[in-house]
């Protein structure tokens, strides 16, 4: 992917194109692409490989760089005997809902903060980003005491996908990033909608949700992302082994399964994010970007 | 039935709810604007909720169960106690040791690095793509995937292990790695760098690509060396998201939990591992103990609160 | 987007929400009359073998069904909280959480967690032979440890006491005497450096130090020199002087004075287990349940493990470590569902012939019948000849690999009061000693002594 002519980074292109400009780009070149395939797909390649291995090889001195006789039994025992099915089915289940109740939720919010603008609107706004500045861990154990006892209802969540749903719908990122794409939005489309006779949920529907398209598309893949990482919190809430997530489940395994079983349940773990990465890179990227070209 | 906007009403409702005109139904200004701010806030209501009930309402109930004991169900105010507990414990100390050591340590492999990459990659013309591709794929890992990974391929003390063979190969020492007390914490930051600086370089690379390549001619006309363009220039240009990414991470850092976990097991040999965030799992899941771990919480927060303020003066102050 | 478009998709957005709602609502499931749909008892129990103990699971869902069979107004779910019945930190978030199952396993050393916690029943009234056939014939000391306060908690429902096994192979190999096991310190010492002489990445001698089983073995180690982990008041530490010290000590210099113990440490339960049944270790303190461990769920032999009794320093051990399980019932049961549960675990852990100490149906399994633990019956009693009389029957170890084991009785310490803990805290001076070829070991008894202090004086 060459990059076009015009902009100009540190070294120029000329000076690349030119002599010893020339040897030292490609020889560096080279060597990155080396270097980075070795460093970053090395250990995925050593963690695949080395769960095809038998409990006798993995112990091997010096390590062999391909298995011998490669045998799916681990993968196959990971499968069954930590039940990755069920894990996954729940991981999936609860990433799912964490999308559609983050978009419903923090969409209608943003919406709310940039065109409708209640009153105290900012007041709202700002207690939602003073969140950010609130460490996760700082509040995990009362997080958890209100998880197992609600305030007034008293009732408890353990155990409940909404444990999951409703701490991420308060996502101040979220909303901050939604927000500022709709204040992009231009006031006139907004006023022609209402000339229209639209309210505001029909204006939010119609008008600024297909355009939002590209800023929906990157808070749905960081959603189901984040939920298929998260380990702390799913490990305190869902602790039961009907109910736990796949990294919380392949853990609480660890202590009992021999190392090459977990390595293969990990490796099945990481398939799904490396898929849904895979496909979405270009969006992912851009997603990341976002929030941060204004530096 | 729709409501024709004439230009008086535009100019009353620039003072109110921005642009939305609300047909029919309530005639009066202050009918308007109430039924205005409703709506307003019966959007916000599922998010306000939310918010409510895991960020505000936990971070009040997280002090105030610090100066509490609970019992058999039965909950006392017990003032300082619980801090006096915590400060008391002969892991405290090590755990503020090792978690600001593991800060930086990350800041040195975790913060330099990425930046270093992402100067490098920008400078190519040629798989960007794929060198972006693989810079990021560990970030995608669940992280206990990549740990796992790390605990018993890569970390395995003797010489079966990744890591042991290829030091092996080149002729170098072996180490116990996550066995050795010395080494336990860069291990760990050894792994969580792998994991997580994908997205630091990728946010770097967004930042120097938006540089404008004149400010690199004329330092280069200037007679500026590779180093010289990159001090005055590059560093000057991305000075926001540099400090940005910096506070991000300590911040991130400081709260380290899960590769104490499952690489050395929680505390690691002779507690080289125990972090802040570990010692408060701890206390609140393993003894029993949530008051205290509530206490050790409400320290940390007044750590980064300090700690953040002192950074964002003297950040602010540069300018 | 049309007005009726619109409205479509306004029905599948709500469609979709009140999906979830409902699905999530309906999973939380729980009736709080402890009845089912038919008018059942239902009970939830936990411990349920996982998937990899296949044998073990099949026996129990097979038990399961015959229960229900003889007690058809009883349903029990069995749910399995993984390998690890009791693996401490989530039992305590279990019990924080109020999410056990209403009969729940714990540790001998979990009751005042449980108490403590609000979540258990007092059970005494329905502890009676009407529910539990062979109660009265229940050693009274197993029952006492279950009862605070004149109240009984939780049913025992399997005791073990520490010894020395030692994989009978390896000692073959190692020259050593199969039938004249280590007696003291001084001789596991010397056995080890002869077996780890052998090669190929075998450890003479194994010892935990992660997870809590570290400070487990170092109080049981503790106990054989004689010593004790709290003061008479159970206020504070008594463990740094000679004999805590002597403990370490042994463990240094096998570890890096003959290096005889490998060089993987920071092990956990499971992990020197797995090295165990891989024929990788030679000796290790345990109970003679750990051969089953090794057997059922890490496809180690039984006939290679033998066992002697817990080595001393200069002689004879002076104590050894005894605990023990058993199960807790939830507070707020119904009556019938707390007679349920005594039925079930009487049925399952209490009746020779059935569940536990079904030995006719472990033999073909290959599992080892003829351990002398669990012995839960008291001496003389008829539970107790019926059980030991079937055991012998049965029998597929050798006789002999357990022989000397039973035969020389080890004065029985329990475990210390706020036991989790304190093992948490000893862990470190264990792995200090194994990883560590510069340890000091004052430094680490003064360190640990300092903070169990501390866990006692909280006494959260």
């Amino acid at each position: 992917m060459a990059q076009d002519s015009g902009t100009r980074t540190l070294i120029s292109q000329a000076q690349i194109q030119r002599g010893r400009g020339k040897v030292v780009y490609w020889t560096l070149l080279a060597l990155t692409v080396v270097i980075f395939t070795l460093v970053f797909i090395g250990p995925l390649y050593w963690m695949v490989t080395g769960a095809l291995k038998s409990g006798q090889e993995i112990a091997q001195t010096p390590p062999t760089l391909f298995p011998k006789h490669p045998e799916t039994r681990n993968y196959a025992d990971a499968w069954s005997n930590l039940n990755l099915a069920k894990l996954m089915f729940n991981t999936f289940y609860y990433a799912i809902g964490a999308v559609f109740f983050q978009l419903v939720f923090d969409t209608a919010a943003a919406y709310a903060l940039s065109k409708l603008r209640p009153i105290f609107g900012n007041v709202v706004l700002g207690l939602m980003l003073a969140t950010l500045m609130i460490p996760a861990m700082v509040v995990i154990v009362p997080q958890y005491v209100t998880a197992i006892s609600l305030p007034f209802v008293h009732a408890s969540l353990i155990d409940s996908p909404w444990a999951i749903w409703l701490p991420l719908v308060a996502n101040a990122f979220n909303i901050f990033l939604l927000k500022r794409f709709f204040d992009s939005i231009p006031e006139d489309l907004i006023a022609a909608a209402m000339v229209d006779g639209a309210s505001p949920l029909r204006t939010l529907w119609s008008i600024i949700l297909p355009m939002s398209r590209p800023i929906l598309g990157v808070v749905s893949i960081f959603a189901v992302t984040y939920v298929w990482k998260d380990f702390l919190w799913p490990k305190l809430v869902m602790p039961s082994p009907e109910t736990r997530t796949l990294s919380v489940g392949i853990y609480a395994f660890s202590g009992g399964t021999p190392m090459n079983v977990v390595v293969a349940a990990s490796v099945i773990a990481a398939i799904p994010t490396v898929v849904i990465f895979l496909i979405f890179q270009r969006n992912i990227m851009s997603g990341l970007t976002a929030g941060s070209v204004k530096g | 039935m729709a409501t024709t906007i004439s230009f008086q009403d535009t100019k009353r409702k620039q003072r109110g709810p921005a642009g939305v005109n609300l047909s029919g139904g309530t005639r009066t200004r202050r009918g308007r604007r109430l039924r205005d701010n409703l709506t307003g806030y019966a959007f916000l209501i599922g998010a306000i909720f939310c918010f409510a009930l895991f960020q505000w309402f936990p971070m009040i109930r997280g002090i105030v169960m610090s100066f509490q004991h609970t019992r058999r169900g039965v909950t006392t105010w017990v003032g300082f106690d619980n801090f006096v507990r915590i400060v008391q414990d002969p892991s405290f100390w090590t755990a503020w040791k090792n978690t600001f050591y593991f800060t930086g340590l990350a800041l040195v492999l975790g913060y330099a690095v990425p930046f270093v990459v992402a100067i490098l990659l920008n400078e190519f013309r040629h798989a960007k793509g794929y060198l972006r591709i693989l810079v990021y794929l560990p970030v995608m890992l669940p992280p206990a995937s990549a740990l796992f990974l790390f605990k018993y391929y890569a970390y395995d003390p003797s010489d079966a292990g990744l890591f042991n063979a290829i030091l092996k190969f080149f002729h170098l020492p072996t180490s116990q790695w996550m066995q050795s007390p010395t080494m336990t914490m860069p291990a760990m930051v050894i792994a969580s760098t792998w994991m997580n600086m994908g997205a630091a370089v990728l946010i770097y690379l967004a930042a120097l690509q938006n540089i404008p390549g004149d400010l690199y001619e004329a330092a280069e006309l200037d007679g500026a060396g590779l180093l010289r363009r990159i001090w005055n220039v590059t560093i000057p240009q991305t000075r926001l998201i540099l400090a940005l990414l910096a506070m991000l991470q300590i911040v991130a850092t400081m709260q380290v939990f899960i590769e104490p976990l499952i690489l050395a097991n929680g505390a690691g040999t002779q507690d080289s591992a125990t972090s802040v965030a570990y010692l408060i799992y701890q206390h609140g899941f393993f003894q029993n103990d949530l008051n205290g771990a509530a206490a050790l919480g409400v320290i940390m927060l007044l750590v980064l609160a300090a700690f953040s303020a002192v950074y964002v003066r003297l950040t602010t102050k540069q300018d | 987007m049309s007005v009726p478009q619109y409205r479509r998709a306004a029905a599948l957005a709500l469609a979709a929400g009140l999906g979830f709602s409902i699905a999530a609502c309906s999973t939380k499931g729980g009736d709080d009359s402890g009845k089912d749909a038919s008018g059942k008892t239902v009970i939830t129990v936990d411990c349920q073998p996982d998937g990899s103990q296949k044998d073990l699971l099949a026996n129990w869902n097979a038990d399961v069904a015959a229960f229900e069979k003889a007690n058809p107004d009883v349903t029990i779910k069995s749910v399995s909280v993984g390998q690890q019945c009791d693996n401490p930190p989530d039992f305590t978030a279990r019990l924080t959480g109020g999410t056990m199952t209403d009969v729940f396993y714990g540790y001998m050393t979990d009751l005042q967690q449980v108490l403590d916690s609000g979540q258990a029943m007092d059970i005494t009234q329905y502890a009676t032979k009407d529910n539990i056939p062979t109660w009265d014939s229940v050693d009274p000391a197993l029952k006492a440890v279950f009862t605070d306060s004149g109240k009984i908690y939780a049913i025992p429902t399997k005791n073990y006491s520490m010894g020395l096994l030692y994989n009978k192979t390896l000692f073959q190999k190692a020259g050593l005497d199969v039938a004249s096991p280590p007696k003291t310190w001084a001789d596991v010492r010397t056995a080890a450096k002869k077996i780890s002489a052998l090669g190929g990445g075998v450890a003479g001698y194994a010892d935990y130090s992660a997870g809590n089983t570290g400070g487990w073995h170092f109080t049981a180690e503790l106990y054989s020199q004689g010593g004790d982990m709290l003061s008479t008041d159970g206020k504070s530490a008594s463990f740094n002087n000679p004999m805590g010290k002597q403990v370490l000590q042994n463990l240094k210099d096998m570890r890096y004075g003959d290096n005889s113990m490998g060089s993987r440490q920071l092990l956990q339960w499971a992990d020197l287990l797995t090295n165990a049944a891989a024929g990788k270790v030679g000796m290790f303190v345990g109970a003679p349940d750990a051969t089953t461990a090794i057997v059922q769920q890490f496809q180690g032999k039984y006939d290679e493990w033998a066992m002697a009794p817990m080595p001393g320093q200069d002689g004879a051990a002076k104590g050894t470590l005894g605990g023990g399980e058993g199960y807790f019932f939830r507070k707020d049961l119904t009556p019938e569902q707390v007679k349920a549960g005594l039925k079930w675990i009487a049925f399952e852990k209490l009746t020779p012939g059935k569940g536990q100490f079904d030995y006719a149906r472990a033999k073909p399994q290959n599992q080892p019948v003829g351990l002398p633990q669990p012995l839960l019956f008291a001496n003389g009693s008829d539970a107790q000849k019926q059980e030991l009389d079937q055991r012998k029957a049965n029998q597929n170890l050798p006789t002999e690999n357990f022989a000397l084991f039973e035969a020389t009785p080890v004065p029985i310490k329990g475990e210390p009061k706020n036991a989790q803990a304190i093992y948490a805290v000893l862990d470190n001076a264990m792995s200090g000693v194994l990883t560590n070829p510069n340890a000091n070991i004052d430094d680490l008894l003064k360190t640990a002594t300092t903070k169990v202090n501390q866990l006692q004086t909280a006494g959260s």
